[in-house]
């Protein structure tokens, strides 16, 4: 089995977020980066089928040169080897990275390719499906089961109070919620051994996509708020309020 | 007034030396390194990166060893997490380590302009001369965090194995020689239980371990106890508290206060540096010899934040980071009468090498690495790591400016130990004569030793503006510690409720609390500061990762 | 030109609520770009489509087969495309449910042009420009569409349902050939109990480890039930087992921004703050009057939750009974 797993750098879900200076993105300065929360999920699915059905596992990223130390850390986990498609800056507009990534996925004859759901930072639940639909494969997105058979297989997906049932065929794209599996942690011997696996760097030209980010905002503060009381005694001034003043109940 | 007194040691349980020192085979998965520097801090890293060059140099001129493995071990989940530091730092030992490049390349904010100490009363404040010891012409204000992460960076492109996220649980030896290390476990339920991502210790086999686990570090002080290794006095420590402020007043000048809000019978001062205009690094260091069993240093500097020399530049700021850490203070007669033995040497603040009155420690560390490099370059080029051969390293740091300078000030700590006015007159006259006077030794007492008067704290309420809870505070660390982590605080038997008190004020990050008379331990609070290791509960390594993440302090 | 495809999810026949928001989103950026809303419905035969004018559909599209009962997101895609590509729409917008989630960018990839998803407000004056959260809402982009055509998917609870009377005209189109799909939703699993997930849901109400014990979100599930709300779980009792991970708010779990959102026994770290400050009304309940939750709720109450979450289950009861 052939596994190829889409990663991406993202700042960490601790990171306090503060706008740079161009107003159109992050301040990066003492920010740390860490693999996206949900493609720790993805590795860890390729690596336990890969466990169980032997195989390459193969991670992917579209980014700059300090995304190598992202596709490490998979690397680390257990991966076998690595591709960055080395490009400095990246649209928001998930088609363009959903474009260099289809072309590359392409050419690499990969039974199963996992994505995260979505990146922590755009926040879009988009490329995986996207890369999908551009290579004609079958793909299921934000599963939270997976059972692999011969040349086709099941998964499930949350969705609002209730579960579906996806059954396809091989290649397959699949992109990974959280509850999937308990991504393991790198082991000592596995970050040795993952500073000699390959990497190959490929410089890639990003289309520009058809969005402009026009400004990068923090959420305005909230109207003050106020303590309504103490204990339950205050509990019908509180539902007063929320009747009468918020106008919710 | 109560006459009730609290000797913390009375409470401390003795270091396990069987769970920390394992004779005996190591692990078939056992990892072999050459050399294995346990700590990513300024001492391991610059000792690292002084060794990676001395091999490249020596493979070069081809009279090398060949392929030399050298490994760092970091506890925190990535470099520079758990490091914090004022800082004001004298480049020195950047300068040796790295010729070929500037001032301007190195990881430093901004250099020391202008520099005043104050001393603080209650609403004022005298502006003091500088005393020789604390001039910084020359120095910089860095970030330590961006400081190792910079270092850490040069030593991997020199080939050094970073292996951030592992703590080293436990020394490897055979008979008295240091093997290596066993990291700690990871994964574990609460009740001890491997959990779903279990990952168990492993063994890490080098012919040379460098110590460099900074202040109080577990296992320099239980190979130092093992191997009897005794000092002149004990060591002592301070605890320090930093928050760093985005402000809108700008700062420009190096400022250092004593007096108020310390009472007269501690020992300790503020420091106020700016990284940027804007970004102020500020915090508070007290002795923990302090008598007052209610001192607690996280509320005193909230309180000191509230005192017009401060106050001024944090209104309409925030606060974006908080953390806090102990500093060897007890200087040169603290010092272990040997940093080295069979495969072992100690470095940095592990062993001591911090100069208080000049308050500064970084480039000591550093140095101490460089030095150590030397020596184990040398030992390994002999095919000797006897204690015999690693006495080189000894020798090195004798003759260094490290021990000049801690030799000159030798006194000038335990001046202060009967409070704040009788050592700054002894202080001065130490520092007029060079340290010659008084010549003899002022004896110390270990800090646990010292009887804490129980009195009644006052009470402070944050207003979560200017001044804030343990709780927000340890939020401001951004310690990501899993909730369900096994407790790594050994606490004492018959801990009374004047005892749980003397934890809740002693531990700046809200580990302890006293619930009614009862002693109630958060311990996934812990910022690793190793306060409670001196005089409370002991600690112990958790699994990697947890504990603060520091990211500018 | 101009037009706006709105595309409806039904479940088990029936049109979900969230639909007469995405309509009306659709309508007013309709309106801005002097365009008509075409209403889709894909789905088995017999879904009711009543009323769809009321809130603003020029025409509805119905695209009925027994084959589409269940949400099949290529098909969908192909289908919704195709009619993108014959009415040359200018935008396609739907709800970011987990259906939108899916179909949204399959249509995007399909069109060749760029996707917003989970935006939180639509404008159109020189373009489209939209705003949509991202870092987990910690931040809030302004983008604008630089494309002939785009696709949005519209947060749930961000537009307040409007109705504008149209013609709701009503117009059957086929399916047509599809390529062949590999993947196919063979079965949709309903808990006997429908858990109102806290993603979509107007109301929800969040523990923490206040609540000290797993048991006790008993009394979470109870205020839920009165205010017809979703259960929801800070990290730290999720990470504890507690709860399931469906329920968690945060940056790893989900991002919601509901009418009403009550935190109880929740310190708010700041990643659970990041996944639900843009609620429009929080309330928190904690005994610890420093909680970092009430820096951000508006109202807030200090005590302990035992005793206040029974009484306040009571009073809601009272209220919503009246």
């Amino acid at each position: 089995m052939k596994i190829a797993v889409c990663v991406k750098r993202v700042p960490d879900t601790e990171t306090r977020i503060k706008v740079g200076a161009d107003g159109k993105s992050i301040d990066e300065s003492g920010v740390k980066f860490v693999l996206n929360p949900f493609d720790e999920y993805a590795v860890e699915e390729a690596l336990k089928l890969k466990e169980q059905s032997s195989g390459e596992v193969v991670v992917v990223s579209v980014g700059s040169d300090a995304s190598q130390e992202t596709i490490r850390t998979a690397l680390a986990m257990g991966a076998d080897r690595g591709v960055l498609l080395k490009a400095e800056t990246r649209p928001l507009d998930p088609l363009a990275t959903a474009q260099v990534l289809a072309a590359e996925l392409r050419q690499g004859g990969y039974d199963i390719i996992l994505f995260g759901k979505q990146a922590i930072d755009d926040y879009s639940h988009a490329v995986g499906t996207m890369v999908a639909e551009l290579m004609g494969l079958p793909s299921v997105s934000a599963i939270t089961t997976l059972e692999i058979g011969d040349l086709k297989g099941t998964a499930e997906r949350e969705v609002e109070g209730a579960v579906e049932v996806v059954e396809f065929s091989l290649p397959v794209v699949l992109t990974a919620e959280k509850g999937l599996n308990e991504p393991r942690y790198p082991a000592l011997r596995g970050i040795m051994l993952a500073k000699k696996k390959p990497l190959e760097v490929k410089e890639v030209e990003l289309d520009l996509g058809g969005i402009e980010v026009l400004e990068l905002a923090l959420p305005a503060s909230r109207k003050e708020g106020r303590i309504v009381g103490e204990g339950a005694e205050a509990v019908p001034a509180l539902v007063d309020a929320l009747k009468n003043e918020a106008k919710v109940l | 007034m109560s006459k009730q007194v609290v000797v913390p040691a009375i409470f401390q349980e003795a270091l396990p030396r069987d769970q920390l020192i394992l004779d005996g085979e190591l692990d078939e998965e056992r990892i072999d390194v050459d050399v294995l520097f346990v700590g990513g801090g300024p001492a391991g890293l610059a000792g690292a990166v002084a060794l990676a060059q001395l091999v490249r140099q020596g493979n070069e001129a081809g009279e090398g060893l060949g392929d030399v493995t050298i490994g760092v071990l970091e506890k925190a989940g990535a470099l520079g997490e758990h490091s914090l530091s004022g800082a004001v730092l004298n480049p020195g030992p950047f300068r040796e380590l790295f010729p070929d490049l500037a001032d301007s390349d190195f990881p430093f904010r901004t250099p020391v302009a202008k520099e005043t100490i104050h001393l603080l009363s209650a609403k004022g404040s005298t502006r003091l001369p500088t005393p020789p010891t604390m001039r910084n012409h020359g120095n910089f204000v860095v970030s330590i965090c961006e400081v190792v992460r910079w270092l850490g960076d040069k030593a991997e492109e020199l080939g050094v194995d970073i292996f951030a996220g592992f703590p080293a649980g436990a020394l490897r030896v055979a008979g008295t020689r240091v093997v290596g290390v066993r990291t700690v476990a990871s994964g574990l339920e609460r009740d001890g239980n491997p959990g779903p991502n279990y990952m168990p210790p492993t063994d890490i086999a080098a012919k040379v371990t460098a110590l460099a686990e900074g202040s109080r570090g577990l296992l320099s002080q239980v190979y130092a106890e093992w191997q009897g290794i005794g000092s002149a006095n004990p060591q002592v420590f301070a605890l320090g508290v930093k928050e760093l402020w985005e402000t809108r007043q700008p700062l420009d000048r190096v400022i250092h206060t004593m007096g108020w809000p310390l009472q007269k019978d501690a020992f300790g001062g503020s420091f106020m540096y700016p990284l940027e205009p804007n970004l102020i690094a500020l915090g508070l260091v007290v002795g923990l010899d302090y008598r007052s069993a209610e001192l607690d240093v996280h509320e005193l500097l909230q309180i000191m934040k509230l005192h017009p020399s401060f106050r001024p530049y944090l209104e309409g700021g925030e606060m974006v980071e908080w953390g806090a850490k102990t500093i060897p203070e007890g200087g040169y007669h603290a010092i272990p009468a040997r940093r080295c033995g069979d495969g072992v040497v100690i470095l940095g603040d592990s062993a001591g090498f911090v100069d208080v009155p000049s308050l500064k420690g970084i480039h000591y560390a550093m140095q101490s690495g460089i030095l150590a490099a030397r020596a184990i370059y040398k030992a390994l080029k002999n095919g000797d790591v006897s204690q015999g051969a690693l006495a080189e390293y000894d020798r090195l740091v004798d003759e260094s400016y490290i021990l000049r300078d801690l030799y000159r000030t030798r006194n000038m700590r335990p001046a202060f130990k009967h409070g704040f006015y009788s050592g700054a007159v002894r202080a001065g006259l130490m520092a007029l004569t060079k340290g010659r006077f008084p010549g003899r030794r002022i004896e110390m007492e270990a800090d646990a030793r010292v009887p804490r008067r129980v009195e009644t704290p006052k009470g402070f309420t944050p207003d979560g503006e200017l001044t804030f809870s343990k709780v927000d505070a340890v939020f401001k660390s951004g310690n990501v510690t899993r909730d369900t982590i096994p407790s790594h605080l050994v606490v004492g038997g018959d801990v009374s409720a004047d005892v749980a008190e003397f934890y809740a004020r002693m531990c700046p990050a809200g580990v302890y609390e006293r619930l009614a008379d009862e002693l109630q331990v958060n311990a996934p609070n812990c910022v690793d500061c190793k306060a409670t290791d001196v005089l409370g509960p002991r600690w112990q390594p958790r699994e990697g990762g947890s504990g603060p993440v520091y990211r500018r302090m | 030109m101009g037009d706006v495809i709105a595309i409806l999810e039904q479940r088990n026949g029936t049109l979900k609520r969230v639909c007469n928001e995405t309509l009306t989103a659709a309508r007013a950026l309709a309106d801005e770009l002097s365009g008509e809303v075409y209403a889709l419905v894909i789905g088995p035969p017999g879904v009711s489509v009543d009323g769809l004018g009321e809130y603003g559909a020029d025409r509805v599209l119905v695209c009925a087969d027994s084959a589409l009962e269940l949400y099949q997101g290529t098909r969908y895609a192909q289908i919704a495309a195709a009619l993108a590509g014959k009415h040359e729409s200018e935008a396609v917008v739907l709800a970011a449910t987990a259906f939108g989630k899916d179909l949204g960018p399959r249509i995007a990839a399909k069109l060749g042009c760029p996707f917003a998803g989970d935006v939180t407000s639509i404008s159109a004056g020189d373009g489209i420009v939209v705003t949509r959260p991202a870092f987990s809402g910690k931040a809030t982009f302004r983008l604008k569409i630089v494309a002939q055509r785009c696709v949005i998917s519209i947060r749930p609870n961000a537009v307040t349902p409007v109705a504008v009377a149209k013609g709701g005209v009503v117009e059957q189109v086929t399916p047509g050939e599809g390529d062949v799909v590999g993947a196919t939703t063979v079965a949709v699993k309903e808990p006997e109990r429908m858990a109102l997930d806290v993603a979509e849901a107007s109301v929800v109400v969040a523990g923490g480890r206040g609540l000290k014990e797993p048991e006790h979100f008993r009394l979470i599930e109870e205020l839920a039930a009165v205010l017809d709300g979703a259960v929801g779980a800070s990290r730290a009792v999720v990470d504890a087992g507690w709860r399931p991970h469906s329920e968690q708010v945060g940056q790893t779990g989900k991002t919601v921004s509901p009418n009403l959102y009550i935190a109880i026994g929740l310190s708010g770290a700041i990643q659970h703050l990041a996944g639900m400050r843009t609620s429009k009304v929080i309330v928190a309940i904690n005994r610890d009057k420093d909680a970092p939750i009430f820096k951000v709720a508006d109202y807030g109450l200090v005590g302990d939750l035992f005793e206040i979450v029974p009484r306040l289950t009571e009073e809601v009861k009272k209220v919503r009974g009246s």
